[in-house]
């Protein structure tokens, strides 16, 4: 019934003397019966085993007394004494006696160890039913843990995800402005390009002429006609040509055509500094000089439609990536003519304190309501319907600020509007 | 099944009294105790009561010889009927032969019989016991109460088991020796069918239920 690690029991199982008696229970009553004069004192069981015996030196005698030991009731042993016949009448008080006693012993060990047992049953079972809770317990925040474990995992991958996104739509937010300017740009090459064409034709056709003229000459030299018939039929060809008008236009074609290509020329210098396309890594660059490029290329938009005021104030290079400039002013200057209203009016100024270099582009419309002001640089962000704008723009500009080590903030321009103010310290050498 | 010893021809067998907490299974063993004859059983044992309340069991054994010789042992125990004693309850109804559920006829306590019933029957399961062929009668107790539920309530809701209802007033010593003897004709037809108590060892059932619930005749 024992085992090593723990006890069972089953509540009425048997039990023999030997389990419910220690020898210290019973030698002590035994040898009591020995000073009371009694040769030896016996218990045996029902086999007639000796299970405690205690005897005199001097020889037990002759048996005087036996008496049966009961166990729940049913006799289990008997306590036998013996000794000299003199005695026989003072050794049955005694074994009487004995037997009250050994009963008595017997009765409370067999209470003792019953209740024992029971209350050990009842520990080992409520043991149990812990160690049964503790168990499910463990399991279950095993699968709490493992399910917060991949949640963790599942946010990292969401969260790359978005960060790639973002840095996708960024990318293709510039890509989009590129492409804006290339068709702005493109239409400004375009009109120069088209009358230099238109002029060149003219041209092709006069030089034809010319060329008729020169020939008509060649072949009446050979002639040899009197002076008066030739200068009277050369004059009736050069009339037949309109070479009169022809020759007068001529200079304004040319001239107009040359300032044409001058215009394309500059044009695409403007585009080829403003995109620095030359460049790589970083470089001396003068943001008045960038402002006035980024105004350049967005002439097509501007011209004859946005009032633009300059305040600029002479500022030290500044050495960064060569087209960040280029793209915060594409941007905001956009920005502004999309939300300047009916007459935009775009005032641009700058100024430098002797540590850090301040660029203002302000414009005269409605302005940024206060609440909105925190979120405006924010990717997605947009005040514009839904399909009108990426709500990129300004995110462009952020990321753009941020790389130059500066600053951007929106405040009201003086007479209403937006103004965003770029602080970029100037990095000591 | 406490032990069978072919060898040493004994048996011992286990009844439990069951049920809700003070509704006299103590009492029961008390009465039987001072109803029966000294002949055949051995002393009531009494294990750490509080009160009137039983903590861990009680205990009263019987003994009975077949003419085969066969020894034949029956300890019949009582459990504590309070719910937080379950595991106790638990560990004496473990290889019981045969369960007297002991109900309380006070009509407040319906409830209580039910649910220590429920308890039984899910303790029967926990120990590896079936209700079903495990001997077991109900004794409602406390008919001696004014206001108990009448008798005819009683078998129209408990009748329908199948299992034999029988009424007592445990106090005034009625119905007591009735149950055990009922419980213990069970007890003989499970362990007959399954030892041969007629066939091998010549014990017929009346011999073995008289024996076990002889009145007393003498006085101590």
């Amino acid at each position: 019934m024992t085992s090593r690690y723990r006890l069972d029991f089953v509540v009425g199982e048997e039990k023999n003397l030997r389990e419910l008696l220690l020898d210290s229970d019973v030698l002590p009553l035994l040898h009591g019966a020995l000073r009371a004069g009694a040769g030896s004192a016996r218990l045996l069981d029902q086999d007639g085993e000796e299970l405690w015996v205690a005897s005199a030196p001097q020889g037990r005698g002759e048996l005087l007394a036996r008496l049966p030991l009961l166990l729940e009731g049913e006799p289990v042993a008997h306590l036998e004494l013996h000794g000299e016949k003199l005695i026989e009448d003072r050794l049955h008080p005694l074994a009487a006696l004995l037997c009250v006693a050994l009963d008595t012993v017997l009765r409370n060990n067999l209470k003792r160890i019953l209740t024992t047992e029971i209350h050990t049953s009842v520990v080992n079972s409520s043991h149990e039913e812990l160690l049964r809770i503790n168990a499910e317990l463990s399991k279950s925040e095993a699968r709490y843990r493992e399910l917060a474990e991949g949640l963790e995992l599942r946010v990292k991958e969401r969260s790359a995800e978005l960060r790639r996104a973002q840095a996708r739509m960024l990318q293709q937010e510039k890509m989009a402005a590129i492409g804006q300017l290339a068709a702005g740009v493109a239409h400004e090459i375009n009109n120069p390009l088209g009358f230099i064409t238109s002029n060149l034709h003219t041209l092709q056709k006069y030089v034809g002429r010319f060329c008729a003229m020169l020939q008509f000459y060649r072949e009446h030299l050979d002639l040899d006609l009197p002076r008066q018939v030739l200068i009277a039929e050369s004059d009736q060809k050069w009339r037949e040509l309109k070479l009169s008008h022809v020759t007068a236009d001529v200079g304004d074609l040319m001239s107009q055509s040359l300032s044409g290509a001058e215009r394309v020329s500059r044009i695409v210098s403007d585009l080829k500094g403003f995109s620095h396309v030359d460049e790589s890594g970083e470089a001396p660059v003068d943001l008045n000089q960038e402002l006035e490029r980024t105004l350049g290329v967005l002439s097509h938009a501007l011209a004859g439609r946005a009032e633009v005021v300059r305040e600029l104030q002479p500022l030290p290079p500044l050495t960064c990536q060569g087209q960040l400039p280029g793209q915060i002013f594409l941007n905001l200057i956009q920005n502004a003519l999309t939300h300047a209203g009916e007459a935009p009016r775009i005032t641009l100024s700058s100024c430098f304190d002797g540590n850090r270099i301040r660029i203002s582009i302000a414009d005269n419309g409605k302005g940024v309501p206060a609440p909105l002001r925190s979120q405006i640089f924010e990717p997605f962000f947009t005040t514009l319907p839904v399909g009108s704008g990426t709500g990129m723009g300004l995110a462009v500009v952020w990321e753009a600020v941020l790389k130059l080590r500066g600053t951007i903030a929106v405040a009201d321009a003086p007479g209403g509007g937006a103004d965003f103010i770029i602080t970029i310290p100037l990095r000591k050498e | 099944m406490i032990e069978y010893s072919e060898n040493e021809r004994r048996m011992v067998l286990k009844l439990v009294y069951y049920g809700p907490a003070l509704s006299g299974k103590t009492t029961n063993l008390l009465q039987l105790h001072e109803q029966l004859t000294r002949q055949g059983r051995g002393e009531l044992m009494v294990l750490d009561t509080s009160g009137d309340r039983t903590i861990y069991f009680d205990l009263l054994p019987f003994f009975l010889t077949a003419p085969s010789g066969l020894k034949i042992k029956v300890k019949v125990y009582t459990v504590p009927g309070q719910v937080c004693h379950d595991a106790t309850r638990k560990a004496v109804l473990q290889r019981a032969d045969g369960i007297a559920f002991v109900a309380d006829s006070h009509p407040g306590e319906a409830q209580s019989n039910f649910a220590s019933f429920d308890n039984l029957e899910r303790n029967l399961v926990l120990v590896g016991l079936d209700i079903d062929s495990t001997p077991l009668v109900i004794q409602f107790n406390k008919r001696d109460l004014p206001d108990a539920v009448p008798e005819q309530e009683i078998r129209k809701v408990w009748g329908p088991t199948g299992i034999p209802v029988l009424m007592a007033s445990a106090i005034n010593g009625e119905g007591v020796a009735d149950t055990f003897a009922t419980l213990a004709g069970l007890v003989y037809d499970r362990i007959d069918a399954r030892f041969n108590l007629l066939a091998e060892h010549g014990l017929a059932r009346d011999s073995f239920v008289l024996q076990l619930t002889t009145l007393r005749e003498e006085e101590p």
